[in-house]
């Protein structure tokens, strides 16, 4: 093959390749819909969105106590307790910790949009939450716990 | 005006319509909320979910595109860790 001819057809085939990994990697997105935005600003964009959403009290529960309260719908000895930074959401009962559950969005989104996520599906899609949900039920004395509702 | 935001990696995307334009038949507004139907189907077959909220009150899931909708979030799916 003439060499000019196979380093025009390596460049084209380098590009083609390049093109397809960014178009992957924005989940589709062609290139001039994807605004540039970097970490910083999707972080605070999503402390924005978190503090319009929530309630006075609630967001100065997040900032102090490093979490978020979330009555269930269903049950109403049930808080969901959901941490501000990483880690996994408590179900809390009669002020006892009586599961653990590990479930987060499949994409990545910065810390705030994560409680946001958290808080929507708890209080508009409890069951498909939880049904999602890997669920570690933690060992508590039944002294712990009140009897019925 | 009615306000649909898509969470990513990029923060919230944000997409706006005239409600009122919609019903008056207003060019600009009904290509505005037809291009937020299209991104808001692209979403959801994607495995988001929609949800309409109000401040101080609970979420309400949303199955289907709701143009009267005051505001709408879309979340990504969510995964057991």
């Amino acid at each position: 093959m003439d060499p000019i001819v196979f380093l025009v057809a390596t460049f084209l085939i380098t590009c083609l390749a390049i093109g397809l990994v960014v178009h992957l990697v924005n989940d589709g997105e062609s290139w001039s819909r994807t605004p540039s935005v970097s970490w910083r600003e999707a972080h605070e964009r999503a402390e924005t969105l978190l503090k319009e959403m929530l309630t006075a009290e609630e967001y100065v529960q997040l900032g102090e106590r490093g979490y978020l309260d979330v009555p269930s719908p269903s049950e109403p000895r049930w808080t969901y307790r959901v941490p501000h930074k990483a880690g996994r959401v408590s179900i809390v009962q009669d002020g006892v910790e009586i599961e653990s559950l590990c479930v987060s969005p499949a994409e990545s989104l910065p810390p705030g949009d994560v409680v946001l996520v958290h808080k929507l599906m708890i209080e508009g899609d409890e069951q498909e939450y939880l049904r999602r949900a890997n669920r570690y039920r933690l060992r508590v004395p039944a002294r712990f716990l009140r009897t019925g509702a | 005006m009615a306000v649909m935001q898509v969470l990513s990696k990029l923060g919230d995307t944000r997409y706006e319509w005239d409600v009122a334009g919609v019903t008056g038949g207003d060019p600009a507004a009904v290509a505005a909320v037809r291009e937020a139907e299209r991104i808001f189907a692209q979403h959801r077959a994607r495995g988001a979910t929609a949800f309409k909220v109000w401040p101080g009150r609970p979420a309400e899931r949303l199955d289907r595109f709701d143009p009267q909708a005051e505001h709408v979030l879309l979340v990504p799916r969510i995964a057991g860790g």
